[in-house]
């Protein structure tokens, strides 16, 4: 393996569920330090594919590396350069956010430091705070800064700012920027244009289980001949966009 | 770029820190401390008065013999058997295993801290049951110390087994707690936990002395009174530590 390695190389991908084809057909390439938005309405395949990306699933079909590494068979190093944000935040409901970040700080070898961490996603307040009293906006920020614990080459973001209000949507967007300032690569699986169109060089359309278009979000604009991203996505796959429930 | 990874797994410091988180849940589950910890008291004070004024074997009364094996292995099993599985299906089925899957902790560390958190609860349980036991109704210690302290290890060994199966076949954290009561029952009933296993058909009877409830009650018994272990309940206990061991380790699943 060599430097070129790209952050993400999958071919092929295909996913079902018994009778369901969740993933007909999708394959990407995410070169290291670069930002692809994933975006698709409901059903589209996106957090499937993003779960065979990180390992969570085996593809029926196709093959996935990050970082250079198969997700499954080299676990173990993965886990160790990839972060990953789940769709929904699935903590420890008791825990305290401190008790929460130094828990998965200690699951790596040069964690970022805790106070670093919850002054990137501005939980320093919430700190003695358990994971049940907090806001959904503030559970939220609390599984990306989890996300970011061990200083991870390769991030993957499944609905980042998904129920956030305006301001907090913003918070999470300069977070991501500062990753990206970094040379973080970023997988961003998003349901909002703005969101994708500010922080990706290029965005993804899943449509029915396969990437119908990739490209960066101006060449998605030229190539619908739309005047914005959100025209150009219905043009594309004849579907709204629709944020799915928080 | 990936030859500069190393597949380094989380070490001890994030061990600890895992079972102090685990701890913590635990302590702040109010509620699931009370069963483990009060009933099998509950049970030994109902009992106590009666058992300590009859002298069985080597000085040690019925209290000793009988009813001290029967309380500790009532805490280690409701909490081996009842609790800790119905934590690891509640983790499960909140994804919580599953966003732990996604991080270098591995799940053989997440049941370890479970294993160890668990084995904490019993001691503080063993512990109450027997200073109340020496304090307030005059227990005597086990006549060999080093056997009982085995056995304790054994019996927790055998239970936290058993309750792994639990953890590994319940889908849901209701089932895990309908399937761990049903499994404590079973095991208890044919252990003598509801009267001797003199009481029962002979070969429930013999069965229940394999299994592990029966087996440890039998076998702390018999260190208590200073009389040799029966191979069989020794033989019992590991039996179900390993087929404990490899069923869940088939069968466990983080979702």
């Amino acid at each position: 393996m060599t430097s070129t390695e790209p952050a993400i190389l999958a071919e092929n991908l295909a996913k079902s569920y018994r009778s369901t084809r969740a993933v007909v057909d999708v394959s990407l390439r995410v070169e290291v330090g670069e930002a692809v938005g994933v975006v698709g309405a409901n059903g589209a395949g996106k957090t499937t594919t993003v779960e065979m990306i990180a390992g969570l699933r085996v593809p029926d079909r196709g093959w996935v590396r990050v970082l250079g590494l198969d997700p499954r068979r080299d676990r173990a190093r993965l886990r160790q350069v990839l972060g990953v944000q789940l769709q929904q935040a699935y903590l420890h409901h008791a825990l305290r956010v401190t008790e929460l970040v130094d828990l998965y700080r200690s699951f790596y070898p040069d964690p970022r430091p805790t106070d670093e961490l919850l002054d990137m996603v501005e939980l320093t307040e919430q700190r003695r705070t358990s994971f049940d009293k907090l806001s959904g906006g503030q559970q939220q920020r609390l599984s990306i800064a989890l996300a970011i614990a061990g200083r991870p080459r390769m991030v993957i973001l499944d609905e980042l700012t998904t129920g956030l209000d305006p301001k907090a949507r913003r918070r999470m967007w300069h977070t991501v920027e500062h990753l990206r300032s970094e040379g973080v690569s970023v997988l961003l699986v998003s349901h909002t244009m703005e969101e994708v169109e500010r922080l990706c060089d290029r965005v993804a359309v899943l449509d029915a289980g396969r990437v119908i278009a990739l490209d960066t979000p101006a060449g998605l604009v030229a190539r619908a001949g739309t005047a914005t991203l959100d025209d150009a996505f219905v043009a594309l796959t004849g579907r709204q966009l629709e944020e799915e429930p928080a | 770029m990936n030859t500069l990874v190393e597949a380094r797994r989380p070490g001890l410091r994030s061990l600890v820190t895992l079972i102090g988180c685990e701890a913590k849940m635990v302590v702040r589950d109010t509620a699931g401390l009370v069963v483990p910890l009060c009933l099998p008291l509950l049970i030994m004070l109902t009992s106590a008065s009666a058992a300590s004024g009859t002298v069985v074997a080597n000085g040690r009364t019925a209290l000793d013999l009988y009813v001290l094996p029967l309380v500790f292995t009532m805490v280690i099993s409701i909490i081996g058997i009842i609790n800790m599985p119905s934590f690891l299906a509640y983790y499960r089925r909140s994804g919580i295993l599953r966003r732990l899957g996604v991080t270098p902790a591995s799940p053989a560390m997440v049941l370890a801290a479970q294993a160890v958190v668990s084995v904490l609860q019993s001691l503080v349980g063993i512990t109450a049951a027997l200073i109340v036991a020496f304090l307030a109704f005059g227990a005597s210690p086990p006549a060999d110390l080093g056997v009982a302290i085995g056995v304790v290890g054994l019996a927790m060994a055998a239970m936290y087994s058993t309750g792994m199966i639990v953890a590994a076949v319940a889908p849901t954290p209701n089932s895990a707690v309908a399937i761990g009561l049903v499994a404590f029952f079973v095991l208890g009933a044919l252990g003598g936990m509801f009267g001797g296993r003199d009481a029962l058909p002979e070969p429930l009877a013999e069965l229940g002395g394999w299994l592990p409830f029966g087996a440890a009650v039998e076998a702390l018994s018999s260190a208590w009174a200073g009389a040799t272990v029966s191979a069989a309940h020794l033989v019992g206990l590991g039996a179900t530590i390993v087929v404990g061991a490899v069923v869940a380790g088939l069968l466990f699943r983080w979702e």
